[in-house]
């Protein structure tokens, strides 16, 4: 039975994606395992995780791009292998590196963006149009896209990716290497697909504040979810506040704050210690106070960059 | 619908593309003009050829196939530039499929060989007299010769990985398929060897098509020459379709035959 009858059954919202066990291998190695997604239509979902983490592999799989070579997965109740045209005509995708051409013009490139997702005649010209109008990209429209900026090159990567109007937009790094007035310019238009359109949202990012908006994080480490759940839930899960701990007595405090049932996660980086912790706060203080040999301690309020240490790196023993 | 909006928008693409490649436009102009008008200058004094040829009017056939199987073959191949660079990926995630990847490739190929060497064949008179009729059927003699080109280019790039390799097939490919072919010189003088490859060429038969067009000796029926191009032509499209893997711009190859890797980060 696939989502949608399921989801007709239920009288429930049909899913945007579902994936039951999709996993792909590379010769003998396994680079995503077995991933179980659930995304109802309209969601922002973010996809974190290490470099190799499987986090590609996911999408290009939902976007039909690589077969599966276990499990299944639906875009819309449409199955991603078998029913591919119809998966592709509902998908806006923008990969890692700007897919635009650099000898075309920003105009050329979207009109030709258009034809292939198989607008024809006045229709591609309008979607044109309406698209350079909505991203700003109007003033730009003659300019060969190889004189643009990184970060004007990627808005015309965006501007090409949801010039169709596609129900699910999957987003591979979009932010990278773009400077902060350009991430707000890319993330603005995002927003605007999803308020406007209802359009559902997969996006990966290395940049784990972009997340924080996301209605679910879903993080994977070596080829497998090691969680999935919205973003506050998440750094719940990691304690009511974070101690970074540095210094020659790091190890002897993080061991004391453990035998005082204090730490819920523990992580050992670079540059020291980032500790997970609950309870009460004058406990820790009061250890903290009394330990020897820290250079620095400074007790924050719990981010996604924690989470990300807690559950996608090996734990470590004091 | 979808898969003509497809290729079409590859098709305009390409052209776009073309012209805005001026260098490669005006070496792949120069080419044929090159041989013709001074290489063939200097062989006009030693060659002896059937009917009383000139050598330029004898190579004016195989100047206009050049430019042709230049265009064509070049353009075809340019696919690996996308699967290197990007592009391909978008194409390959449009509704319409490989298919209409390949048709629109294949169009635009044909289109961009036949105009570099419609453009040769205008310029016929500097070295031979042709006929109204003549320049039409040269003219549509030049689509077919132009079609092949075109497919021949996609299957050298269904299965070529880098532009790194780009230089070497014209090197071991375009030469070799012009050179072996009767283009520059009649098959009949070549030795056994090459004379058997220029007979499985399909070049030679563009060019024989070609001068049956221009009323000058051929060496294979009109009827042979044409099925013989139809039938490379359709061959080497199905071949393509068959060894193009979509997958291969996503998965990285290493020497070892099952060690494929992610390209990307995640």
């Amino acid at each position: 039975m696939s989502p949608v009858e399921g989801d007709v059954a239920s009288g429930t919202a049909p899913l945007a994606i579902h994936a039951e066990g999709l996993g792909r291998d590379y010769g003998t190695t396994r680079a995503l395992d077995a991933l179980d997604l659930q995304v109802p239509a309209g969601s922002l979902i973010g996809l974190v995780g290490p470099n190799g983490a499987g986090k590609t592999t996911a999408m290009l799989l939902l976007a039909t791009l690589l077969g599966p070579s276990r499990g299944r997965a639906w875009v819309f109740g449409q199955d991603v292998t078998r029913e591919r045209v119809a998966v592709r005509r509902r998908l806006g995708l923008v990969f890692q590196e700007p897919s635009v051409d650099g000898l075309l013009s920003v105009e050329e490139n979207l009109l030709f963006a258009g034809r292939l997702a198989g607008l024809g005649g006045s229709a591609v010209r309008a979607a044109v149009g309406r698209t350079m109008a909505r991203t700003g990209l109007g003033a730009r429209a003659g300019e060969p896209t190889r004189q643009l900026s990184g970060g004007w090159r990627r808005l015309a990567d965006i501007a090409r990716a949801t010039l169709h109007r596609p129900d699910l937009l999957i987003l591979d790094e979009p932010t990278v290497g773009l400077d902060p007035e350009h991430r707000d310019r890319m993330w603005g238009l995002l927003d605007a697909e999803r308020r406007e359109r209802g359009a559902t949202i997969l996006f990966s990012t290395h940049y784990l504040s972009e997340a924080d908006p996301a209605d679910r994080v879903v993080m994977l480490a070596r080829g497998a979810v090691v969680a999935d759940a919205p973003p506050a839930a998440l750094r719940a899960g990691v304690g009511e506040q974070v101690a970074e701990i540095d210094g020659p007595g790091a190890d002897t405090l993080v061991a004391e704050l453990r035998a005082a049932g204090l730490v819920v996660m523990a992580h050992r980086a670079e540059r020291g210690w980032r500790v997970g912790l609950s309870g009460a706060r004058e406990r820790v203080t009061e250890l903290a106070g009394a330990a020897t040999g820290i250079a620095r301690l400074a007790l924050r309020p719990p981010t996604l960059e924690d989470v990300y240490f807690a559950r996608t790196q090996a734990p470590v023993a004091t | 619908m979808s898969a003509l909006a497809t290729v079409r928008g590859i098709v305009v693409r390409d052209l776009i593309r073309t012209t805005r490649q001026k260098s490669r436009l005006v070496a792949g102009l120069a080419r044929p003009f090159i041989w013709v008008f001074l290489v063939g200058a200097g062989f006009n004094a030693i060659a002896r050829l059937e009917g009383g040829l000139s050598y330029q009017a004898f190579a004016y056939p195989g100047g206009i196939v050049m430019a042709a199987l230049f265009g064509g073959m070049l353009t075809a191949i340019s696919t690996v530039y996308d699967r290197e660079f990007g592009m391909l990926r978008l194409m390959l995630a449009s509704p319409s499929g490989v298919g209409a990847v390949l048709a629109g490739r294949t169009l635009s190929a044909t289109i961009i060989g036949g105009v570099q060497g419609g453009i040769v064949l205008a310029c016929a008179s500097l070295a031979v007299r042709l006929t109204l009729p003549q320049y039409a059927a040269a003219a549509a003699a030049l689509v077919l010769a132009s079609l092949t080109s075109a497919t021949l280019g996609l299957l050298v790039a269904a299965r070529l990985t880098s532009v790194e390799n780009f230089g070497g097939v014209i090197n071991i490919v375009l030469f070799p398929l012009l050179f072996v072919s009767g283009a520059l010189y009649p098959t009949a003088g070549m030795p056994g060897p090459l004379r058997t490859l220029a007979r499985v060429n399909p070049v030679t038969y563009m060019v024989d098509l070609i001068r049956h067009t221009f009323g000058q000796p051929a060496e294979f029926a009109l009827a042979l020459d044409v099925g013989a191009l139809v039938i490379a032509a359709v061959a080497a499209f199905g071949l393509t379709a068959v060894l193009f893997d979509p997958e291969q711009r996503f998965v990285g190859r290493k020497p070892a035959a099952d060690s494929r890797q992610p390209m990307a980060n995640g």
